[in-house]
Parts: C-alpha cells; structure tokens; sequence
C-alpha cells in the first residue's frame, strides 16, 4: 500500500502498526462512556478480528490492535450495530474527553458529558490544519486536563461579594487557594481579583454569613493546550460563560480562527504563538456574541 | 454558663469534622459550641456545619489559629 493509502486509512481511525500488515483500529468513544452491549460487541470483535487484546487509550478511547488488512472491513461491519462507529486520526477534531460531570460527581458544576456529546456531533472527526483536542473537566478540580486540550472547557464558580452582613472574618481570604481576595486600603470591602480566582467557590462554601455568593456559575474557555514534544498548557478566554449553547458557539468559534490562522501541521498552541490570545479573544467574543 | 470549647487545632480531616460532629451531639439544640481550629481546617468543617443546618455567628483570629463559634441548630 502507498504512503498516501495509508494517510487515509489513519484518517478513518486505522493506525498502521510497527508489524507490516497489521492495524491497530481506533473506535469512536465519546467521553469515556460505553453502554454495556458496545462493550461487549468490543470484546466479540478484539477475539474475532484482532488477538483478543484492547488498548485503552490515554484520552478515554479504545483501540483494537492487531488486525490484519484484509479485515478492516468485517471490523468494521461486525461493530456497526452495536452502534460503535470507527475512530479517527490524522488531522482532525480527535476523541472529545470529558468527566462524568454533575450529574455523577459531588463536585461537578457543569453537566460534562453532555457537552462532549454535542461537541462530538458537530465536530468530531472534521478536517483542521492539524489534530484538534477538545476535553471537559466538570469543575476546577480539572480531571480532564483542560489546559492540556487545543481548547478546554472547566466548570467554573464565579464568586460575588455581597456587603450587608460581611463581618470581616477573614476565612475566605485563609481559605481561597491561590490568594484572590484582598481587604481594600481602607478596611471595607473585599477585592476579589478575577485574574487570580480559580473558579473552585471555596470561599462561598466556607463563608459563614452567606455574604459570598455564587455570581456565575458555567463553562470556561482554555485554548491552545497541548502535550507532545513540546508541551505547553492553554490559556483562558473570555468570561465564564452560563450556556452549554454559548460553550459550544465558543468552541466553534476558536475552530474557526484555527482555520483560517493554522498551518498544516501546527498545532493551534504554536499557531496561536504567532497571532497572540487578543486576536483569538476579539474573534471568538464576536461569536459568542457577548462583549 | 460558659460556652464549651472544642479544639481540632491537633486534627486533620476526616477526625476535625467527626469531633465537631460529636461535640455539637453534647449541646442542646440552638445552643453554643466554641471550635478552635487550623486553616486547614476552615473549608471542610464550615460546609459540613452548614449542610447540618448550624450556623457559624461569630469568628475570631489568633496566631493563625480560627475561633468559630457555632451555633447548633435549632
């Protein structure tokens, strides 16, 4: 087979192996979940078409290795039913990772999988300039690697002061993480400083008199993340934002920029190196609409 | 009637939030409960206290080390 046969077959998910003849077939898996009958159907298909191994992968996907050429179709054919689809490689929007969200997890603030399910149904396995990573960490305590994703989404709680009955206590200030809240000058009010607050709410869970409240709480951007030789972590946009809707439109729109800025084989971090995050920022406000 | 004291400043979670829980098993409802308490502290025992139906009505600071006075619930 051709280089170019074999770009394409990587491309709809089938990864040529180090032995000749052999690939190792990538599934479609969207945040880690699986219904028993797919499972099941994985494991039927990994006996009769593979060596009866799976591999699971770093970003919560499935790979059955070993299976020869000729039988890529049959795999695939085998698997159809069960509704497990084949993955994708190449440069593409890749496997969309994401937590269990609130709706499982005690901390989850947003419902994770439920956006990596829309996100995976407009995007998954689109053509961009280099593979595109999109991961959901239900909250700030991040399981998913937000920052490590070409574009990540937290959960996030956006804290509010309010005066009346704040006493001064000072357990907010001892017992948010990073040192965002600060007495003014003059002993009466609190400044929250919003480059430094790490969305965790900490500070309104521990405030005795109720004086701390939750603003927003929703969906925060990074972008440009990625691992690989050349690590580098992504960086937050815009505001926190109250939507699903608005997460995806954001996530679109970052899309978008990658498209018309990114090179073949640059990946959106370095890309975004060469036009800075205001660039980003101003486009993609313009596509979620909010100032 | 002085208020009873409770000190967890040796404590780490899980035993601060166990101890609180006991100590306010003693007092009577609507009563007081005096905890002295590490930073560390701070976050696990106030929510516990809060998702309990106590409430925290007064706070005070030594040396790093937190004062809260707990109400029980009533």
């Amino acid at each position: 087979m051709s280089e170019a046969g074999f770009k394409e077959l990587k491309k709809g998910g089938m990864m040529r192996q180090a032995e000749a003849g052999l690939f190792s077939v990538r599934l479609h898996v969207v945040g880690g979940r699986l219904a028993t009958p797919q499972l099941r159907a994985i494991r039927e298909a990994a006996d009769r078409f593979g060596r009866g191994e799976i591999h699971l992968t770093t970003r919560q996907g499935v790979e059955i290795p070993h299976v020869r050429q000729d039988a890529l179709s049959a795999l695939k054919n085998f698997l159809e039913p069960s509704g497990v689809g084949v993955g994708v490689c190449g440069p593409t929007v890749r496997t969309v990772t994401a937590c269990q969200g609130c709706r499982v997890c005690p901390s989850g603030v947003i419902d994770s999988p439920e956006l990596a399910d829309m996100v995976d149904r407009e995007l998954y396995g689109k053509p961009v300039p280099h593979k595109f990573k999109v991961g959901i960490s239900g909250c700030v305590n991040n399981c998913m690697k937000a920052e490590e994703n070409d574009v990540g989404i937290k959960g996030w709680i956006e804290p509010l002061r309010e005066a009346p009955a704040c006493t001064f206590c000072g357990i907010c200030q001892a017992v948010c993480p990073t040192k965002a809240i600060s007495t003014s000058g003059d002993g009466l009010a609190l400044i929250i400083d919003p480059t430094l607050c790490i969305g965790c709410g900490d500070c309104i869970t521990s405030c005795p008199s109720g004086n701390m409240r939750e603003k927003n709480r929703g969906y925060r951007v990074f972008a440009g993340g990625k691992f690989g030789r050349r690590p580098s972590l992504g960086k937050r946009i815009l505001g926190v934002l109250q939507t699903k809707e608005e997460a995806m439109a954001a996530i679109l729109a970052v899309l978008d920029f990658f498209r018309v800025h990114g090179k073949a084989g640059e990946r959106f971090g370095d890309a975004l190196q060469r036009t800075g995050f205001p660039a980003l920022e101003t486009f993609v406000k313009q596509g979620v609409g909010r100032p | 009637m002085t208020t009873p004291q409770l000190d967890i400043t040796g404590d780490v979670c899980p035993m601060t939030f166990v101890k609180v829980k006991m100590g306010l098993h003693e007092i009577a409802p609507s009563g007081k409960l005096n905890v002295r308490l590490k930073e560390e502290a701070l976050k696990n025992v106030i929510s516990s206290l809060k998702t309990e139906g106590h409430r925290v009505t007064n706070v005070s600071r030594e040396d790093g080390i937190f004062l809260l006075e707990v109400t029980k619930a009533g």
